[in-house]
């Protein structure tokens, strides 16, 4: 893929500036991220920001595979969904708090993701895409089915959001996005965690040079497998709460459409992580608004900014607001030493 | 900012609940004071840009907009719901948008009732959100049984149609001489559903079904299906598939030259269907109906006010729609107050007639039954006027149009 190049040279960029500035950056750019999430249910109407919460961590997810390694998966909706339906089976035949639950959806999409992954990573690019859209395909059609257990296309109805009994969560949209959205920052500190370790630095290496990676004596296969895992457990995460915070989990979280959210990273940045969160809040609000705005052309706005995105700015959202500013703030940093 | 609205709303919930338990002890004051925010919101959900947008969209806007003119006229200074607004969204079809418009309509938008909601899961998701907010939601768009069977709550009513009654009324067609049968249905929950209630409903009705035969969804090609289906020599064929996969069937049907030889039966159709296609297609076709615009006069004059407003005749939905808004009023207006709970006594068990519901009556599931129709699509020839494509061949009496209670549903 081209546009690697780009995240790429931008790495190379970071590491010049120096490591104190280069970190205190980071923790600013951490406090206004934590800042805007725990502000944002007072901005947005709280269903929508708990929405915009979990396609962030989906979007983040998507990164981790795209951004860091250089996969594209185009069948992450198979674990955002079967993970909205395992959460929402647990929550209605067990009964236990929704964090459990939603922990329950996240093992499973792991589970699956396992074989999914084993034999997808064999292959890469176009070919990677198309066997995982076949998988998550396949689940689909098990859900849609499998009516007994899913609802097939009426979708698995009156998921309770049960909380320890504490009424507020349970019934208050506004109160349940300050219980649920922890689970979501714990799944994007993961997901941070992740990159900046030892690890995340193979997966980039990978994403780079794959035979250079194996070269060096990495086993490729395996580490694509684990990040895939990994990945799906973050879509799975994001998919359980999504489906609690609306109560029911249907098949359009399984369908290709889902999958097709690979945008969102794109609109963002790819390989940036903040441009995950950057996009997946832009179309959220975007979907929100344009519900009422009386247009019947929706598919024309939406896809005009994608449009204009993808070709205006090539990092995305974010990457070019991130480019912008370290220029900027590189040409004020030499000024003084001319 | 947030905050304040929703405090906002919680006292205007509690002012409500005080003025309520004021009605019990001393009677009515003044007239605004039983009326939540001073207003009466009637909120329409529905697909305004997709696939369903021409068979009810934003025309059912306008639709309900006129039984709030209506209702107006017919009261003047007497109404309760002296301000009445009518707001709309689209759901795109997704129901997670349903789900959350249908929240901010309630909570943000002080929305007394939701209308419409095409699509089964969207409209049970609406369903599921009226039931939490102790608010009405009256579903037209959608077919499904479930949300007056496991699904159905106290707040949710179905008007207009359900798959049930769509294989009752095209099962009628046994008593004009189409016993013999071969189904035709796509392979998912829908199809299966529609399948399953057209076999029982034509073996009632004193017919054979001699094959049910599946096919893939989505598909393109039905020639292999059709030559099957035909292969048992049948007086009818019934197709379940719609939308895409509808006008697919109806052109390979026409190709295959059976339409001589037996009569095509679609499941689930509407006007603008027959009209985007060409009525030339589907010349001879029956399917179920729940309301004509040439019906009769009563109709036909509703029609026209609806052409004044929209420049194109109505679907059964825009009928459904109006129908539904115009009851939830007259319910407001017996109650004198629009409160949820008082405005359900008001409509539960009552007989209700109007230009959409013919001998209608309020279920105990609150399934809304009426008189339905079996209609057969005109030829070419006979078609007199723009819209006028169809034959209504037999009127189903409300009461053997739809099935009994659901047992599944206890409110």
């Amino acid at each position: 893929m081209t546009e690697q190049s780009a995240p790429t040279a931008q790495l190379e960029q970071t590491a010049e500036v120096a490591p104190a500035r280069r970190s205190t950056v980071r923790w600013v750019l951490l406090a206004i991220g934590l800042v805007a999430a725990i502000a944002l249910p007072w901005f947005v109407y709280p269903p929508v920001a708990m929405d915009i919460a979990a396609w962030a961590l989906f979007a983040i997810s998507v990164d981790l595979l795209l951004g860091y390694t250089g996969l594209l998966s185009f069948g992450h909706a198979a674990f955002w969904g079967s993970s909205a339906y395992v959460t929402g089976l647990i929550a209605i035949h067990v009964g236990v708090p929704f964090p459990v639950a939603i922990l329950g959806g996240m093992l499973f999409a792991m589970l699956i993701a396992v074989p999914i992954g084993y034999l997808s990573v064999r292959r890469t690019g176009i070919y990677f895409a198309m066997v995982t859209l076949a998988f998550a395909q396949m689940i689909y059609f098990v859900a849609n089915q499998w009516h007994s257990l899913t609802g097939g296309e009426n979708g698995l109805q009156g998921i309770p959001r049960s909380f320890f009994g504490i009424e507020q969560v349970e019934t208050d949209a506004f109160y349940f996005y300050y219980a649920a959205v922890g689970l979501i920052l714990l799944g994007a500190w993961a997901a941070w965690r992740i990159l900046h370790s030892p690890f995340g630095r193979v997966l980039v290496a990978i994403r780079d040079n794959p035979a250079r990676a194996r070269a060096l004596g990495y086993d490729v296969e395996r580490y694509k497998v684990v990040v895939f895992v990994l990945s799906a457990g973050l879509a799975g995460l994001a998919g359980g709460v999504f489906s609690i915070s609306h109560g029911f989990a249907s098949l359009q979280e399984l369908a290709w459409t889902t999958s097709g959210k690979v945008v969102l990273p794109v609109l963002g940045g790819i390989g940036t992580l903040w441009g995950g969160p950057v996009g997946a809040a832009l179309v959220v609000l975007l979907e929100d608004k344009l519900a009422t705005i009386g247009f019947d052309g929706i598919g024309i706005i939406t896809g005009s900014i994608f449009i204009v995105i993808v070709l205006l700015f090539r990092r995305g959202l974010w990457g070019t607001a991130r480019t912008v500013l370290q220029g900027l703030a590189d040409r004020r940093h030499r000024a003084p030493r001319d | 900012m947030a905050r304040k609205t929703k405090s906002a709303a919680i006292a205007a919930c509690m002012t409500g609940a005080l003025v309520l338990a004021g009605c019990g002890g001393g009677g009515p004051s003044a007239g605004g004071g039983k009326i939540s925010d001073d207003k009466v919101v009637l909120a329409v959900l529905n697909d305004q840009s997709g696939v369903y947008k021409d068979l009810s969209g934003p025309n059912s806007v306008e639709a309900v907009k006129m039984a709030v003119a209506d209702y107006q006229k017919k009261y003047g200074d007497k109404a309760v719901a002296s301000d009445i607004e009518v707001i709309s969204a689209d759901h795109q079809n997704k129901p997670d948008i349903a789900n959350t418009k249908a929240q901010e309509m309630y909570d943000r938008q002080k929305a007394d009732i939701i209308l419409d909601v095409p699509t089964s899961s969207a409209a049970l998701a609406v369903a599921g959100v009226a039931k939490q907010k102790k608010k009405l939601f009256i579903d037209v768009g959608a077919g499904t049984t479930e949300l007056t069977g496991a699904s159905c709550n106290k707040y949710t009513f179905h008007w207009a149609y359900d798959t049930a009654m769509l294989a009752k009324g095209a099962a009628s067609q046994v008593k004009n001489g189409g016993k013999k049968w071969s189904l035709v249905y796509p392979d998912y929950a829908f199809g299966q559903d529609m399948n399953k209630s057209f076999t029982s409903a034509i073996k009632e009705g004193g017919g054979t079904v001699q094959q049910s035969i599946p096919t893939p969804f989505p598909n393109d090609n039905f020639a292999t299906f059709i030559t099957k289906a035909a292969s048992s020599k049948p007086d009818v064929i019934g197709t379940m598939a719609a939308g895409g996969d509808l006008i697919n069937f109806v052109k390979q049907f026409n190709q295959s030259g059976m339409r001589d030889k037996a009569t095509l039966a679609v499941g689930l159709m509407f006007i603008t269907d027959i009209h985007s296609l060409g009525v030339d297609q589907f010349a001879g076709t029956t399917f179920t109906d729940a309301w004509y615009w040439n019906f009769d006069k009563k109709n036909r004059e509703w029609a026209d006010r609806f052409k004044e407003k929209t420049d194109t005749r109505p679907s059964f939905a825009h009928a459904a729609n109006y129908s539904a808004a115009l009851q939830y009023l007259e319910a407001v207006q017996r109650a004198g107050t629009d409160d949820s709970d008082a405005v359900v006594g008001e409509l539960e068990g009552k007989k209700l007639n109007d230009v959409f519901l013919r001998d209608g009556e309020v279920r105990a599931d609150h399934n809304v039954i009426h008189d339905t129709y079996l209609a057969e699509v005109k030829k070419k020839s006979e078609v007199n006027e723009p819209w006028d494509y169809e034959k209504i061949i037999n009127t189903i009496p409300a009461a053997d149009a739809y099935e009994p209670v659901s047992k599944a549903c206890s409110l």
